[in-house]
């Protein structure tokens, strides 16, 4: 177990030189007239001039040879000191801080719904492969892997809140502003997680062991909770940090499309407006989260299978 | 004397009739035993029997346990009967055992749902009974922790548990060595011993004469054979039976040793090895002469295949070592494998396998058709992929395809192992006069010493205790 | 001549059965790919010529697909943005399979600081959601397919990078290649008759799953407005251009809608259900 948080340990510092390294990058390809565009975007066009602009070239440490400015960024990596945003000019980690309760709500959100959905109904599937739950399911399934998560999104839109009018479609801070998020990255989750767990089902239910569970006198009921949940638990737990991989790419664009004020969003916006030290605060921050996400699978992995707590 | 499960006219279908109507009768304190090749329908008889035939096969017939009459056609009425009166004890019990639970609790569960005892009684009551088949520290352990043995016997205290008196056993020596195979008959018989039914599906002839009571033979489906075991394997009626006796290598003809000649080709000096840690073997010596077979025996685990990988510098040693005399190059040492499937590439041909060994060294591909008409092998098996043939004729293609190339020795590690005894008699014949045609020295492997006794010129028997017994020829 | 006849058999054994779901999506993906190359030669309109009194038409026999909100000509459009899904799509997935698949049989044979070294660089590129990854490369390259192309293939080539990685390194000690090893076969050989003939369907799988993949993504980002710019032709800018539209021209928005789908449906079913 210390071994794979190791892992985890060693893949945060991953995420975070990439990232560090890629903005960095960022910041070297900036056009020259850059400077002046950021200090427009922050002034107004008519306050523009020479020293606003390197103020911000100054800000930005464009002004630096490359190894030293690489070496500032890291050490200010490493305090977290994540400069400023140069659109608001409010520090960074005070907006990301912010914005990451509201991902994390709608992603923890998402998570649970998807749980609630997925492997109860995959594992209803595989205790019975070819029938009628079994096809119905893979036929939803398929369909909703066809699409990617904003036409997921935007069917609900169309369909709950624009067709029905029962729910609103963008917005933030009454409780049903989160049901359309979350729903739609949950119904991407579950539509994997179903198919993850039937498939385990149905593998489980198949083994030598089953058999012998219900040879032995146990009833069906009773196979299934003694030797069936937790051997189908493990696969669905660890494919889980798969999908922390689709939660996370959800997250991004989910949140734009419903203007949810989450880390994504403010992702997307910062791109769009060249906010490097935004950008770079919440990459970071959304891949740190990935990172811990894992390391929470692995926890929840050895707790559930006492295999990896014999090893 | 009341039997406690009586099979009765019992036939299995799947589109058509694969198990011909069988009867028998299982008799409290007497092991019954069916003896059959794999694809006998031994299995399927069995399962029909028990009420767990797998989808898309059914059965028909009745048969009454304990008193309680069930027709097999309409398939129900069994699931009440598993676990209280009649379990099973499964093939390859390391699969039967949930790998997340421990083993204590997979034993209590018969108490404990079966028998409606509290968790601690249960408990209490499993741990018992693992106490008494020596289990008492594997309690607490998981199924990936325990040897083969001790996963058998675990499986057979969880069968055992919810108070069920008649066991059917489904080949429960598969897979384990020989001193393993003891102890598990040991448990059987003492279970027979105090009034419970066996019913025991084997294809080892040698487990069968070592349960005694009665004996089915099945061949294609049918029981070709039945009766009190020592009648029946004492005064075979059915030629395949006496076919199947004779194949026991305790009833080869005894072989003709030969004194070893000529300059020896392979020697290995002082050779050692060690494995996690755990020394093998030392100090090892051997001279391989031309056209000499070498039997090797031992306990598994004890580095007998480790040996032959050494001779063959798959492996070095890591003292010692080994040479080539007289400027063999290194295409003619050569290996059988124990496990033919898994030494063959798996997505190409057969034909397309040999006919590239042909052409990577030249060799004459008119060569082929004769060698393949003296190994038996019908010239369509060629088009197949390696899974699409039997195991015994694989493992001839395998001998093909080492012969090709002419060798002066050949390491056949366990060659037989996954084989009938029928198969295995024509597969060790071929290989003996094959190589002695072509003086072709011989290492083979075998767990069964009997066989190495009668094929080898002189044996190497590994004592498990990092010495071994060089033993010379019998009496020549 | 023995050689010979036993050859000219063996090309006539019997060919493998593709299974009815990967019919059907090779037959879609075909139809899709017709449809996105066919379209400008049988219809040679420019995709970005607007025609304000045409703005938001349905379709009609003049206009099979309608107008989208600045009159431009739906077909074309559609076809286009196909065009440019596919084209980064397979430039992606070749990109990085050659050289994932070639690493990873590298890495396995070699063993010992080779493997270690590429298993790091591995996780290097695991570390950040891909969907992270791409956005990031699109911030120093803005409005560039290139940006989405390299983001899309370092993504990517880690797949096949750690499948035939795992799969080599199986292989590579068991018992057949040891036999064909000691019969003087060399690594050509072992590579042609042991490794491709194993790994070549698991790459296909990891391409089409890789082709779903960045498709997704280059719709995720054109959704977005970080993608490719307009007026360029995208499926996912498509969708957000179309979407306040939503109300007077339904069949507008669905259209790339549909696109995507039959895409991604396609790619999911040549992918096979077994993996993922």
């Amino acid at each position: 177990m210390t071994r794979v948080l190791g892992y985890r340990l060693f893949q945060a510092l991953l995420v975070a030189l990439t990232v560090g390294v890629l903005t960095f990058i960022m910041i070297r390809a900036l056009p020259g007239d850059m400077a002046y565009r950021i200090a427009a975007g922050r002034y107004g066009y008519d306050m523009v001039n020479t020293d606003a602009a390197n103020a911000v070239r100054t800000e930005l440490g464009l002004d630096q040879g490359g190894t030293t400015a690489l070496g500032q960024w890291f050490s200010d990596l490493v305090r977290f000191d994540l400069g400023v945003s140069v659109v608001s000019g409010e520090a960074v980690i005070d907006e990301v801080r912010h914005q990451l309760g509201h991902t994390v709500e709608l992603a923890l959100a998402a998570v649970l719904l998807s749980l609630l959905i997925g492997p109860p109904l995959g594992i209803l599937a595989g205790l019975r492969p070819g029938g009628v739950i079994d096809r119905g399911l893979l036929l939803v399934s398929s369909t909703l892997r066809a699409l990617p998560h904003f036409v997921v999104g935007l069917l609900l839109i169309i369909v709950l809140a624009t067709g029905m009018g029962v729910l609103p479609a963008a917005g933030h801070g009454e409780p049903q502003n989160l049901i359309l998020p979350a729903l739609t990255l949950a119904l991407g989750l579950a539509a994997v997680s179903s198919r993850v767990a039937r498939d385990a089902m149905a593998g489980v239910a198949g083994s030598p062991y089953y058999a012998f569970g219900r040879t032995k006198g146990l009833s069906d009921a009773q196979v299934l909770r003694r030797h069936g949940l937790r051997n189908v638990s493990v696969p669905i737990v660890t494919y889980l940090g798969v999908q922390f991989i689709y939660l996370i790419e959800g997250v991004v664009v989910v949140e734009t499309l419903f203007a949810w004020p989450g880390i994504g969003h403010a992702l997307v916006h910062a791109i769009f407006a060249r906010d490097v030290p935004v950008i770079q605060g919440t990459a970071l921050v959304m891949g740190l989260m990935f990172v811990l996400l894992n390391a929470l699978v692995d926890l929840a992995c050895y707790l559930i299978d006492p295999r990896r707590q014999a090893a | 004397m009341t039997a406690l499960l009586v099979a009765d006219g019992v036939r299995v279908f799947a589109r058509e009739r694969i198990v011909e109507p069988a009867s028998l009768s299982l008799h409290p304190g007497r092991p019954f035993t069916i003896l059959g090749e794999t694809g006998s329908g031994k299995s399927l008889l069995a399962q029909a029997i028990m009420g767990t035939l797998p989808k898309g096969l059914r059965a028909e017939g009745s048969v009454t346990i304990a008193g309680q009459r069930l027709s097999l056609a309409v398939g129900q009425g069994h699931r009440s009967l598993w676990g209280r009166v009649i379990s099973v004890l499964p093939q390859e019990p390391w699969l039967a055992l949930d790998p997340t639970m421990r083993a204590r609790e997979q034993v209590a569960e018969g108490y404990g749902f079966v028998r409606g005892l509290s968790v601690a009684d249960a408990a209490r009551r499993a741990q018992v009974d693992l106490a008494n088949l020596g289990l008492a520290d594997a309690s607490g352990k998981l199924p990936s922790q325990l040897s083969g043995g001790m996963a058998q016997r675990v499986a057979f205290a969880a069968a055992r548990a919810g108070g069920a008196r008649i066991v059917i056993a489904d080949e429960p020596t598969k897979g384990l060595d020989v001193a393993r195979r003891d102890d598990v008959i040991a448990l059987l018989l003492r279970e027979v011993a105090e009034g419970g039914g066996l019913l025991t599906i084997t294809h080892d002839l040698a487990l069968a004469r070592r349960m005694g009571g009665d004996l089915a033979v099945m061949l294609d489906g049918v029981i070709i054979e039945q009766g009190p075991a020592e009648e029946v394997l004492g005064d075979p009626q059915h030629a395949y039976t006496r076919r199947l006796i004779e194949a026991d290598p305790a009833h080869w003809p005894d072989g003709q040793p030969r004194k070893a000649a000529g300059a020896p080709m392979l020697v290995a000096e002082g050779v050692g090895k060690s494995r996690g840690g755990q020394r093998l073997f030392s100090g090892l010596n051997l001279a391989v002469h031309p056209g000499e077979i070498i039997g090797v025996t031992g306990p598994s685990g004890c580095g007998k295949s480790t040996f032959g990988d050494i001779l063959l510098r798959l492996l070095p040693p890591d003292e010692g070592n080994v040479r080539r005399a007289g400027g063999q190059p290194a295409i003619k040492f050569q290996k059988l494998y124990q496990d033919p499937p898994s030494a063959f590439p798996h997505r190409i041909t057969l034909r397309r396998a040999i006919l590239d060994l042909v052409k990577l060294h030249g060799l004459d591909a008119a060569r082929i058709e004769p060698l393949m008409a003296r190994l038996r092998l019908a010239p369509a098996l060629l088009d197949r992929l390696p899974a699409e043939v039997s195991g015994g004729e694989l493992q001839r293609f395998a001998l093909l395809r080492v012969l090709l190339l002419d060798p002066v020795f050949l390491f056949a590690d366990e060659p037989t192992s996954r084989l009938d005894l029928i198969t295995q008699q024509e597969m060790i014949e071929l290989l003996v006069e094959l190589a002695r045609e072509r003086t072709c020295a011989v290492l083979i492997v075998s767990h069964d010493a009997e066989l190495i006794r009668k094929v080898s010129d002189r044996e190497i028997r590994f004592t498990g205790k990092k010495d071994l017994d060089q033993v010379e020829p019998k009496a020549a | 001549m023995m050689t010979a006849t036993m050859s000219s058999a063996i090309t006539a054994s019997e060919p493998k059965r593709l299974p009815v779901g990967r019919i059907v999506g090779f037959t879609v993906l075909a139809l899709v790919v017709l449809f996105a190359f066919l379209t400008p030669l049988v219809w040679p309109v420019d995709p970005t010529k607007q025609s304000l009194r045409n703005v938001l038409a349905a379709p009609s026999w003049s206009e099979p697909l309608g107008y989208d909100h600045l009159g431009r000509s739906m077909l074309a459009r559609l076809a286009a943005a196909l065009r440019l899904s596919l084209g980064l799509a397979f430039l992606s997935v070749l990109t990085a399979a050659v050289p994932g698949a070639l690493l990873g049989i590298l890495a396995a044979w070699k063993g010992g600081i080779v493997d270690r070294a590429l298993s790091v660089l591995g996780d290097v590129f695991l570390a950040l959601p891909g969907l992270l990854l791409v956005l990031m490369l699109t911030a120093i390259a803005p409005d560039s397919p290139w940006a989405l192309y390299v983001g899309i293939s370092l993504v990517l080539w880690i797949e096949y990078f750690r499948l035939t990685r795992a799969t080599t390194r199986t292989l590579i000690t068991s018992p057949a290649v040891q036999a064909s090893r000691l019969l003087g076969f060399g690594p050509a050989y072992i590579i042609r008759r042991h490794l491709w003939p194993e790994i070549a369907p698991m790459i296909l799988t990891v391409a089409a799953f890789g082709a779903a993949t960045a498709i997704m993504a280059i719709a995720a980002l054109g959704f977005v407005s970080v993608g490719v710019r307009p007026p360029t032709p995208e499926l996912g800018l498509m969708m957000t251009e179309l979407l306040p539209y939503y109300e007077e021209a339904p069949h507008a928005l669905l259209q790339p809608i549909i696109a995507v789908f039959l895409l991604v449906l396609s790619l999911n079913l040549i992918a096979g259900r077994k993996a993922q």
